[in-house]
C-alpha cells in the first residue's frame, strides 16, 4: 500500500513538476505547481513528518501559491495572451545540458551506492511534539532570527513595490 | 550565563536596533534621526565586537564546556576571534557605506529612511555568518544578508539599471541557495548533524556517508563560489555592480565579498579539511583542494583581463573584484595559518580600497548612471586635485603597489600559496596582477597626463569626505605598519 | 512496512526534481516561470532534508525545513515586488528583454 502511495506521488510530483517547467501557458505553470506542493505534502506523511506536511500545505500553497498567481494576475495584460514558447539561447541550452549531465552522474552514483543499512524507520506518534520542543529550546536563537528575516521581507517587499 | 550575554552583546545590539529603526522610521518620520541612530547602533556594535576580541581565551573556553541548558546560543554560535575581528569590519563598512551614501541618495534620488534599516539587517546576517557554527546559522546568516541585498541594489526604483540589477541579483542569489541548501541537506545526510564541528569529527573519523559527503562538498562549493561571486559562476557581480546605486554597490563588494568568503573559509577549515588524514576523505578533500585553485586561478585571470576591457570606471572596479575574490581564494587553497592570516589582512585592506574607489565614483556620478567613463576622468588632477590623488591612492593599493596595504595583502596569500606546493597558482596570481596594473595604473595615467576633453566633472563631496579620508588613511597606515593586523589575528582560523 | 521503498528512493526522487527546477531556471525566460521552477529547488531540497530525518530518527532535519519555508515565505515577498517593479517600468516580464547588461 505505501509503495503504491509513494508511486502514486512521486508520479505527481515529477509530471506536475515537468509540466510547470515546460508549459507554455503560465496559468497551466501555476495551477500544475498546485499539484507538486500536494504530491511533496503526501510524500513527507509517509516519511512520518506530519507537522512538516501541514506546513507545506499552508505556507506553500496557502502563501506562496497564491502570492504567485496574483503575481501572474498583476502582470499579464490579458490573461491569455501571455503565450509564449520557452525561446532559450544557445548558451543557456548548453548550460541546462551540463547540469543536467552532472546531476544525473550523481543520479547514477546514488543508484549504484546500495549499502544501505536497513534501518526500519523510526515511527513516533506524532511529530509536532518535539518539533516544539525544539524550536522553544535548542534552536530558540536561529528561530528569533528568522522572525526579523521575515520583517526584513516585509520592509524590503513593499519598499520595492510601492506605487509612490 | 551573564558570560553568554556579554559575547553575544554584538549581535544582539545589531539586531534589536535594526528592528527598532523600523520601528522609529515608521513612528517618527525623520531622516536624520534614523541616520543617526543606525550610526550609533553601528558604533554601539563595534565598541561591543571589540571587547569580546580583547576577551581572554579561558572565557571562551568557559563558554564552550557550559552544559547546553545552561546556553542560550546551544553552542551554535562561535564567539571572539576571527568571528569578532569580522564584526568589526562588517560594522565599519557599514559607517563608511552609510556616511558615503547620504549625500549620494539624497542627491541622485529621494533619501527613504529604509535604506539604512536595511543596511543594519544586512550586517546583522553578514555577522551570523562570522559567528555560524552550526549549518542552520550560516543559512540564515547568509539569507539574512541576501534579502536586504536584492532590494539595496533595486533601492533606485525608477531606474531601469538598478532594478535590472535587483532583478539579476535576486535570481542568481535564490538559484546559489537552492545548490547551498542541497549541499547543506546532503552533508546532513551524509553525518546526520548539523553542526558544523561536529560534522568536520564525524567525517575526519571516517564515519560519513562517503557519497553523500562527495554530492554535499561539492554543491556548496557551487553554492558559494556563487555567493563569493567566484569563476565560473561570476557573470552577475559585474552586472549587479555596475547596475546597483553606486554606494550600494561599494556595500556589495566588500562587505558582502568579505562575509561570503568567511562563510567559505569556515565550511573549506572545518568540513573540508585539506590537511585531514583520514584515509575516507582524503582523496575528496585533495580534489576540492584542486578545484578551488583552479577557480581561484580562473577567477583572477578572468577578472582581470575583462576589467582590462572595459570603458566604464564603475564597471572596470565591479571586475576588479571578482579578480580580489581568486586572491582571496588562495589563501583558502594553502589552508595554513599564514594563508588565513594573509585572507584577514587582504579583506581589511581590499575593504578600505574597494570601498574608497567606488566612493570617489559616487562623488562624480551624475544621473543614475553618467559621467563615469574613462572619458570623463581625463585631466581630472587639474579641477580635483586632491580627489584624484584619493583616487591614485586606492588605485595603486589596488594593484598592489608598495607601500600601500594591497601589497602587503598579496604578499602573504601568494607566500602561503608557495609554502603549500601551489607555485603554479602563485605564478598565475603574479601574472594576473601584472595584467591589472595596466588598466589601475591606465586610470592614474588618464587622470594626470591626458587633456581634459569632455569639459570638468562636478563633484559633490558633502558627508562623503569622512569616508574618503579614512579608508586612505587605513590604506596607508596598514600598507607601512602591516604588523597592526597581522599581530592582531594571526592564529585566529 | 516500507519494504521495498528505501531512502535512496525519496532521494532519487528529490534530485529529480531538482533538475526540473535547474532546468526551468536555466532555461525559461518568464520571470515568473523561473521563480515558480525556484520554488520547486527549494521543494526538492525539503524533501531530501526530511527523508534524512526519518532516516536517523532526529527532528534536526525537520527543524531545519521549517526555516526554508520561512525563507521562500521571504523571497516570495521580495521578489514578486521586484517582478512587479520590474514590470512597471518596462511592461514585461521577459529576463530576456531587459537587456541592458548581457544577461
Amino acid at each position: 500500500m505505501e509503495d503504491l502511495l509513494f508511486y502514486l506521488f512521486a508520479f505527481v510530483v515529477i509530471g506536475s513538476a515537468s509540466v510547470v517547467v515546460l508549459s507554455k501557458n503560465i496559468m497551466y505553470s501555476a495551477f500544475s505547481l498546485l499539484f507538486t506542493f500536494f504530491g511533496v505534502a503526501g510524500l513527507y506523511v509517509l516519511l512520518f513528518a506530519d507537522f512538516v506536511a501541514l506546513t507545506q500545505i499552508m505556507v506553500y500553497i496557502g502563501g506562496i501559491l497564491v502570492l504567485i498567481i496574483f503575481g501572474v494576475l498583476l502582470t499579464t495584460k490579458i490573461t491569455g495572451v501571455d503565450i509564449k514558447s520557452g525561446t532559450t539561447g544557445k548558451v543557456q541550452l548548453i548550460t541546462a545540458s551540463v547540469v543536467v549531465v552532472i546531476i544525473a552522474i550523481s543520479l547514477i552514483l546514488l543508484f549504484t551506492n546500495v549499502e544501505w543499512v536497513n534501518q526500519e524507520f523510526v515511527q513516533p506518534n506524532t511529530t509536532i511534539d518535539s518539533i516544539g520542543f525544539a524550536f522553544m529550546t535548542k534552536y530558540l536563537l536561529p528561530f528569533e532570527i528568522a522572525a526579523v528575516l521575515l520583517l526584513i521581507a516585509l520592509v524590503g517587499a513593499t519598499l520595492i513595490a510601492r506605487r509612490k | 550565563m551573564e558570560l553568554e550575554y556579554q559575547f553575544l552583546l554584538p549581535l544582539i545590539i545589531i539586531s534589536v536596533s535594526s528592528v527598532a529603526a523600523v520601528a522609529f522610521d515608521a513612528i517618527w518620520k525623520n531622516k536624520n534621526l534614523n541616520f543617526s541612530f543606525s550610526i550609533f547602533a553601528l558604533l554601539a556594535t563595534l565598541i561591543a565586537a571589540a571587547y569580546t576580541l580583547t576577551a581572554s581565551n579561558e572565557a571562551i573556553d568557559a563558554i564552550k564546556a557550559m552544559a547546553l541548558s545552561d546556553l542560550i546560543s546551544k553552542h551554535q554560535i562561535h564567539f571572539g576571534g576571527y568571528s569578532a575581528y569580522f564584526d568589526i569590519l562588517f560594522c565599519l563598512a557599514g559607517l563608511l557605506t552609510i556616511v558615503a551614501a547620504k549625500p549620494f541618495i539624497k542627491r541622485e534620488y529621494e533619501e527613504y529612511n529604509e535604506f539604512y534599516s536595511l543596511i543594519l539587517f544586512s550586517i546583522c546576517g553578514m555577522m551570523l555568518i562570522s559567528h555560524s557554527s552550526s549549518l542552520l546559522v550560516l543559512f540564515i546568516g547568509i539569507e539574512l544578508m541576501s534579502i536586504p541585498f536584492y532590494v539595496l541594489a533595486g533601492f533606485f526604483r525608477k531606474s531601469i539599471f538598478s532594478v535590472e540589477a535587483s532583478l539579476k541579483y535576486f535570481f542568481l542569489g535564490a538559484f546559489a541557495t537552492g545548490f547551498l541548501l542541497y549541499g547543506m541537506a546532503m552533508l546532513y545526510g551524509a553525518t546526520g548533524t548539523l553542526d558544523i564541528k561536529e560534522i568536520g569529527i564525524i567525517i575526519s573519523q571516517g564515519e560519513a556517508i562517503p557519497i553523500y559527503l562527495t554530492l554535499g562538498i561539492g554543491l556548496m562549493l557551487v553554492g558559494l563560489s556563487f555567493k563569493a561571486a567566484a569563476f565560473p559562476f561570476h557573470q552577475w557581480a559585474p552586472d549587479v555592480y555596475s547596475g546597483s546605486p553606486t554606494v550600494v554597490s561599494a556595500f556589495f563588494a566588500t562587505a558582502g565579498k568579505a562575509a561570503a568568503i568567511v562563510g567559505f573559509v569556515i565550511i573549506a577549515k572545518e568540513i573540508i579539511q585539506f590537511d585531514v588524514k583520514s584515509f575516507q576523505i582524503a582523496d575528496t578533500a585533495r580534489t576540492a583542494q584542486l578545484i578551488i585553485a583552479f577557480i581561484s586561478a580562473a577567477t583572477m585571470l578572468i577578472g582581470n583581463l575583462t576589467a582590462l576591457v572595459q570603458k566604464n570606471v564603475k564597471r572596470m572596479l565591479a571586475y576588479s573584484s571578482v579578480a580580489h575574490a581568486g586572491y582571496l581564494l588562495m589563501g583558502i587553497v594553502a589552508s595554513n595559518e599564514l594563508g588565513y592570516t594573509g585572507i584577514i589582512f587582504y579583506i581589511s585592506a581590499y575593504m578600505f580600497m574597494q570601498m574608497g574607489a567606488f566612493v570617489i565614483v559616487s562623488v562624480f556620478e551624475r544621473n543614475g548612471n553618467e559621467k563615469m567613463s574613462f572619458d570623463d576622468y581625463s585631466g581630472l588632477y587639474k579641477s580635483h586635485p586632491i580627489l584624484s590623488a584619493l583616487m591614485s591612492i586606492f588605485m595603486l593599493s589596488l594593484a598592489g603597489i608598495p607601500p600601500f596595504a594591497g601589497f602587503f595583502g598579496k604578499y602573504y596569500l601568494f607566500l602561503a600559496a608557495i609554502k603549500a606546493d601551489f607555485l603554479w597558482l602563485t605564478i598565475v596570481a603574479v601574472i594576473s596582477s601584472i595584467i591589472s596594473m595596466y588598466y589601475y595604473i591606465g586610470l592614474i595615467l588618464q587622470m594626470y597626463f591626458k587633456e581634459q576633453t569632455h569639459g570638468r566633472l562636478k563633484s559633490k563631496v558633502g558627508m562623503a569626505k569622512y569616508t574618503l579620508l579614512i579608508t586612505a588613511a587605513a590604506v596607508i597606515i596598514f600598507g607601512i605598519f602591516p604588523s597592526l593586523i597581522v599581530d592582531l589575528t594571526y592564529n585566529f582560523f | 512496512m516500507l519494504e521495498t521503498i528505501q531512502m535512496e528512493y525519496y532521494l532519487i526522487l528529490s534530485a529529480v526534481l531538482f533538475t526540473i527546477g535547474t532546468i526551468g531556471v536555466l532555461t525559461r525566460r518568464n520571470a515568473i516561470i523561473i521563480f515558480m521552477s525556484l520554488e520547486l529547488m527549494l521543494n526538492a531540497v525539503n524533501l531530501s532534508l526530511v527523508a534524512f530525518s526519518s532516516y536517523y530518527g532526529d527532528s534536526a532535519g525537520q527543524i531545519f525545513v521549517f526555516f526554508i519555508m520561512a525563507l521562500a515565505a521571504a523571497e516570495a515577498a521580495v521578489g514578486l515586488a521586484i517582478i512587479l517593479s520590474l514590470f512597471r517600468l518596462k511592461k514585461t516580464v521577459y529576463v530576456d528583454e531587459v537587456n541592458i547588461f548581457k544577461w
